[in-house]
């Protein structure tokens, strides 16, 4: 009796493809590893130590020694001036530079959108992208010495204006608005690159068109350049909105100083002064775990509105 | 309406000239193509008579009024580009109405303007959607909603239908000739297809590196092309060469070639040329299919015989070129498997000077 040839029915299975895709595509899988063990070893095996957060930790013992403490620490929190404080100052302190800082790249992109001269366009940008490539202790530095009562350029000014030395930097009403000029001032200009990206994108057709309609130059930036990088600036916004409560932490270290926590000092150095300051690993790890709850619920939030109302998001 | 006046019209960028003194008249209410192969300058002298290159040199007048230095705006054209270049975030209606907003229009107008140019166009259903759910026809004719919407003096169109497939091509090519008949605007359209240029026109400009060639209605340039250029742009499949050399029959001027002769036509033009060699252009639809016993044909190489139903194309191979023959299919059948050559009434031969490929004067073929 002589059998049929051996022919597999129907599609092949969930398994086989998966095989058949892997040795068709290896390359870019082997690409990817890097980029799979940094995740693992710097984002996922830290996870671990979250535990700390729910218990009384103790260094010699370890994180597994440690015993359990349940929620104690988030009550501690929640029952802690100054963490109430830090965190109002982290939310004032992002929504400052939300509302001042966000619309500054976007802004600066369609300003160079509608420079004509290329030399002049250049030269601007290479001015504003610069103090991205600064570090951020020399800016504070610059900082520190524009503000400064005795020989800053801000001082003197107002003196010749007649007004006397303010001390900025030990005015706790100051420091939000310095903290988030600097930012502007250092990373405006860099991420303006975004959206000039964005806008090189934007059919040279769709203008053509609006020209032979009537449409000028201003029209021209809010109905068409505007509504197309739209997208962009929606991601944008979501990606930040979720960053919302990782106040620069460098930054508000370099400026801040005891006169000024009062507006200054945010989740970030909170957990830094309880964490590695005063040993409070647990406090911090409580702390740390809460900023990043939070912010994975405003990443949400934001992505399925804007989901719902502008078709773009995220994922 | 309005009549469209191009005198010398130039463009230059830098030290390249791409445009070299263009001379037409757009009468008003006329729908002209202007056909060529890529890289001939018609779109860029489209774009000049928008507004959206500048002049180098000579003179465009739109309804009479010289518009070389007035703004796009106010020349009072609209366009419909190859793309569509419709707002992605808005949807069909304000797209429709974007040029009227544009110029502060009443609110009331424009509702009743775009519902007036939708009914038209049958696009009163789609008036919510945006671009992105429409098909590649219905972004077509929101684009030309656009145009219409405005009643500008003159359209102008740039290669409006090559991103369409060939079946909407052909649709929306019915389309636009019956919304010019309705509308009755002056219109200039630019295409690199030649069945385009044919159907449409009530004039084709043919085009070559920035020059024109030939200007004519679709059959005057179909029958009497200018040049070999004309000749081989027109027409599909294209006119057939053949290089020859004119010498003197007993009953009048033959073309001799490769050992064969055939017969011309009795012009004192093609009399007074003996001896002169010369490009016959042959149109593949004007010749008769002969078989092995027919006198008087001309001997062809056959490769290939592809039958399309009603009719079949015949390639051949002449003089070590391709040369395509057209005919009929019905009662023919015994005829293809034979065949071994073609005739030709001597009038439909176009003859060409073979030096600069100009047609000699005198020959015109009546439609």
């Amino acid at each position: 009796m002589s059998a049929g040839p051996d022919i597999k029915p129907g599609k092949p299975g969930r398994l086989e493809r998966i095989s058949d895709h892997l040795k068709r595509e290896w390359q870019l899988y082997v690409m990817l590893i890097p980029t799979i063990l940094w995740l693992l070893i710097f984002l996922y095996k830290p996870m671990y130590g979250l535990q700390i957060a729910f218990k009384d930790y103790s260094i010699f013992r370890g994180v597994a020694g440690s015993p359990w403490a349940g929620l104690e620490h988030f009550q501690t929190l929640f029952g802690n001036d100054q963490f109430l404080r830090a965190l109002k100052n982290t939310v004032v302190i992002s929504f400052y530079g939300l509302i001042f800082g966000f619309p500054m790249p976007i802004l600066l992109a369609l300003m160079f959108n509608e420079v004509l001269s290329q030399t002049f366009k250049k030269t601007a940008q290479t001015i504003v992208y610069l103090p991205h490539f600064i570090s951020s202790v020399i800016i504070a530095g610059i900082v520190i010495t524009a503000f400064s009562p005795s020989a800053g350029i801000v001082n003197t000014i107002l003196g010749w204006l007649g007004v006397d030395p303010i001390y900025f930097l030990t005015k706790p009403e100051w420091f939000r608005p310095i903290f988030v000029g600097t930012g502007i001032w250092q990373e405006a200009g860099f991420q303006s690159i975004v959206y000039l990206a964005a806008i090189a994108g934007v059919s040279p057709t769709l203008y053509e068109s609006a020209v032979v309609d009537g449409a000028n130059r201003w029209q021209m930036m809010w109905k068409i350049t505007v509504p197309s990088i739209m997208p962009t600036i929606i991601i944008m916004l979501i990606i930040r909105i979720g960053n919302m409560l990782e106040v620069s932490f460098e930054m508000i270290i370099l400026l801040y100083q005891p006169a000024t926590y009062q507006t200054a000092d945010v989740v970030n150095t909170f957990i830094y002064r309880q964490g590695i300051q005063g040993g409070h690993y647990d406090l911090a790890a409580a702390a740390g775990l809460f900023n990043a709850v939070v912010a994975f619920v405003l990443v949400m939030t934001a992505n399925t509105i804007s989901k719902r109302y502008s078709r773009t998001s995220l994922w | 309406m309005a009549g469209v006046s191009l005198e010398g019209i130039v463009k230059s960028y830098g030290s390249v000239r791409v445009v070299h003194g263009i001379d037409l008249e757009v009468q008003e209410k006329e729908f002209v193509v202007l056909v060529g192969p890529s890289g001939c300058g018609k779109s860029t002298t489209l774009r000049m008579i928008a507004g959206l290159e500048e002049i180098t040199d000579g003179e465009l007048r739109i309804d009479g009024r010289r518009v070389n230095r007035v703004a796009p705006k106010d020349r009072d054209v609209a366009m419909v580009f190859q793309n569509y270049a419709l707002y992605p975030h808005l949807n069909v209606a304000d797209n429709i109405a974007f040029g009227l907003r544009i110029r502060k229009e009443s609110k009331a107008d424009i509702a009743a303007a775009v519902e007036e140019v939708s009914g038209i166009l049958g696009l009163t259903d789609y008036l919510e959607r945006r671009p992105a759910d429409l098909s590649g026809g219905q972004r077509q004719r929101v684009a030309m909603g656009r145009a219409i919407v405005r009643r500008p003096k003159v359209f102008l169109f740039d290669e409006p239908l090559s991103n369409l497939d060939a079946k909407l091509r052909t649709q929306m090519r019915a389309e636009i000739k019956r919304l010019h008949k309705r509308l009755g605007v002056t219109s200039i359209y630019v295409t690199h297809d030649q069945v385009e240029a044919m159907t449409l026109a009530d004039r084709i400009v043919v085009m070559h590196d920035g020059r024109i060639e030939q200007v004519g209605t679709p059959m005057e340039l179909f029958l009497n092309p200018a040049n070999v250029f004309v000749a081989g742009f027109l027409g599909s499949p294209p006119m057939n060469m053949v290089k020859a050399r004119i010498v003197a029959g007993d009953s009048g001027p033959v073309a001799e070639f490769d050992g064969q002769a055939i017969a011309l036509q009795k012009l004192p033009t093609l009399q007074n040329s003996v001896g002169q060699q010369v490009t016959l252009g042959i149109r593949p639809e004007f010749v008769t299919v002969a078989g092995k016993d027919a006198p008087d044909r001309v001997t062809v190489e056959v490769d290939l015989v592809e039958t399309l139903g009603s009719e079949a194309l015949i390639h051949a191979t002449l003089q070590g070129e391709p040369f395509v023959i057209r005919t009929e299919t019905v009662g023919q059948m015994e005829v293809l498997d034979g065949i071994s050559g073609f005739t030709i009434e001597p009038h439909l031969i176009r003859v060409f000077d073979g030096k600069s490929g100009h047609a000699l004067p005198g020959q015109v073929l009546e439609q």
